[in-house]
């Protein structure tokens, strides 16, 4: 896709929602967010993610993942923390998202 | 230029060991860093740490920094003196990894030349990486979709190791029905490839601002409303704002202060469509003159009401 300017149109690049109609490999996966492939094998085997499909060969990531995996890829390359750590500190920031959602919704929620 | 003092950003004395440097940066980064932190400028923070530790750590490159002297304060102005890294053979390849790229201009002065300019990692890959940028936009862009020009820094390291930020704007279509958290592709915006057509992609995750009158959860949307008490307690039909128009919509009698009424399928029109919850606040009218104040005695008079009647158990 390309940007195109002419006297007063401008195109808009079309993008692609990565919802869950998106799925990816563990090859694509780690192309993506840029953890290794071995990162994201240990990541599933805490039970961080789960994809579908028996073995690494056929595993396909939901692309509702992607954001999970970015902040796993991040606390695990910024603060070296093990896959244990990493599921931890995820179900942790989960919690604390839904806490701070039900602390800003106006009261009464 | 400013002086950084690094030993201040760590929080330690000049004297400090590498192990209590190390110890500093591990305890700070966890509670700096951004995807844990809501301190509103952890990002800066995260960075500053970074690349504080980043010299730090390295025995040669605190010696080097060290020998300019500890009169400097932090954000003073500053000019290395010359020579100043005469004689210090610097090993070279900093870790120089992406989340650090764009260092203070001090560190880049000083330190900024020992990073080995790697041109590409993967040059024998065909394809070229993604890229990833977070973008902030309207809660009403994600109802009506939107297009929106998009202005993102791109750190790009020249030839001498140095970075530099360079600026890049898209024009993009934001998509109705898109939701904080996710990422929007664009096929082939991301780095080039080795041969046309194999550029990667660049994801854009995306967030909204913060919106003065509405809360979001996932696709679900909520706001207070407020109400005069007869129209919670009598019933009423209000005209509301959502984040695409007005709806109207009936507060049921018997509403008490605090009552969550959903408007179905109103909240952010993904697929299925979120809800838009209406969370009624009831406001009393003030009793400033006498009119207002014979209206509240009437009501006393007109009911035999103890509020604190279940208080005391």
């Amino acid at each position: 896709m390309t940007i195109v300017k002419e006297s007063t149109t401008t195109s808009y690049l079309q993008g692609q929602i990565v919802d869950d109609a998106v799925e990816f490999t563990l090859i694509e996966l780690s192309r993506v967010s840029g953890a290794s492939e071995e990162e994201l094998t240990l990541w599933v085997s805490e039970g961080v993610f789960e994809p579908k499909g028996a073995g690494p060969q056929e595993w396909r990531f939901s692309g509702t993942s992607l954001r999970r995996v970015r902040t796993a890829q991040r606390l695990a390359r910024d603060l070296q923390i093990n896959p244990p750590g990493v599921a931890l500190a995820l179900d942790l920031l989960d919690e604390i998202d839904a806490l701070r959602a039900r602390v800003k919704r106006p009261h009464g929620g | 230029m400013k002086y950084k003092d690094y030993y201040e950003i760590l929080g330690l004395e000049r004297s400090a060991s590498q192990e209590d440097v190390k110890r500093s940066y591990r305890k700070l980064a966890r509670k700096y860093h951004p995807d844990v932190s809501k301190h509103t400028d952890a990002e800066d923070r995260f960075k500053e740490l970074g690349e504080a530790y980043e010299v730090l750590k390295d025995p040669e490159k605190r010696v080097a920094y060290d020998r300019m002297g500890n009169e400097w304060r932090n954000g003073q102005d500053f000019q290395p003196p010359p020579n100043w890294d005469e004689g210090f053979e610097f090993s070279g390849a900093g870790n120089g990894t992406g989340a650090q790229a764009d260092f203070h201009d001090f560190f880049e002065s000083m330190f900024g030349g020992a990073r080995e300019a790697h041109p590409r990692r993967h040059a024998f890959r065909a394809r070229g990486e993604d890229h990833h940028a977070k973008v902030l936009i309207d809660l009403e862009d994600a109802y009506r979709g939107a297009q929106r020009s998009i202005s993102l820094q791109v750190p790009v390291i020249d030839a001498q190791g140095h970075v530099t930020l360079e600026s890049r704007t898209l024009d993009v279509s934001i998509p109705k029905g898109i939701r904080a958290g996710q990422h929007l592709r664009l096929s082939d915006q991301g780095a080039a490839g080795a041969t046309p057509g194999t550029a990667g992609d660049l994801y854009l995750e995306i967030g909204f601002r913060e919106h003065p009158r509405f809360r979001v959860d996932g696709r679900d949307v909520s706001f207070e409303l407020p109400v005069a008490p007869w129209e919670a307690v009598l019933g009423a039909r209000i005209t509301v704002p959502t984040p695409d128009g007005t709806v109207e919509m009936t507060v049921p009698p018997g509403s008490g202060s605090g009552r969550r009424l959903r408007l179905k399928g109103k909240g952010i029109p993904a697929n299925p469509p979120g809800d838009l919850y209406v969370i009624l606040n009831i406001v009393l009218p003030p009793a400033d003159n006498d009119s207002a104040k014979a209206a509240y005695d009437a009501m006393r008079r007109a009911f035999n009401f103890d509020p604190r009647a279940h208080f005391y158990g």
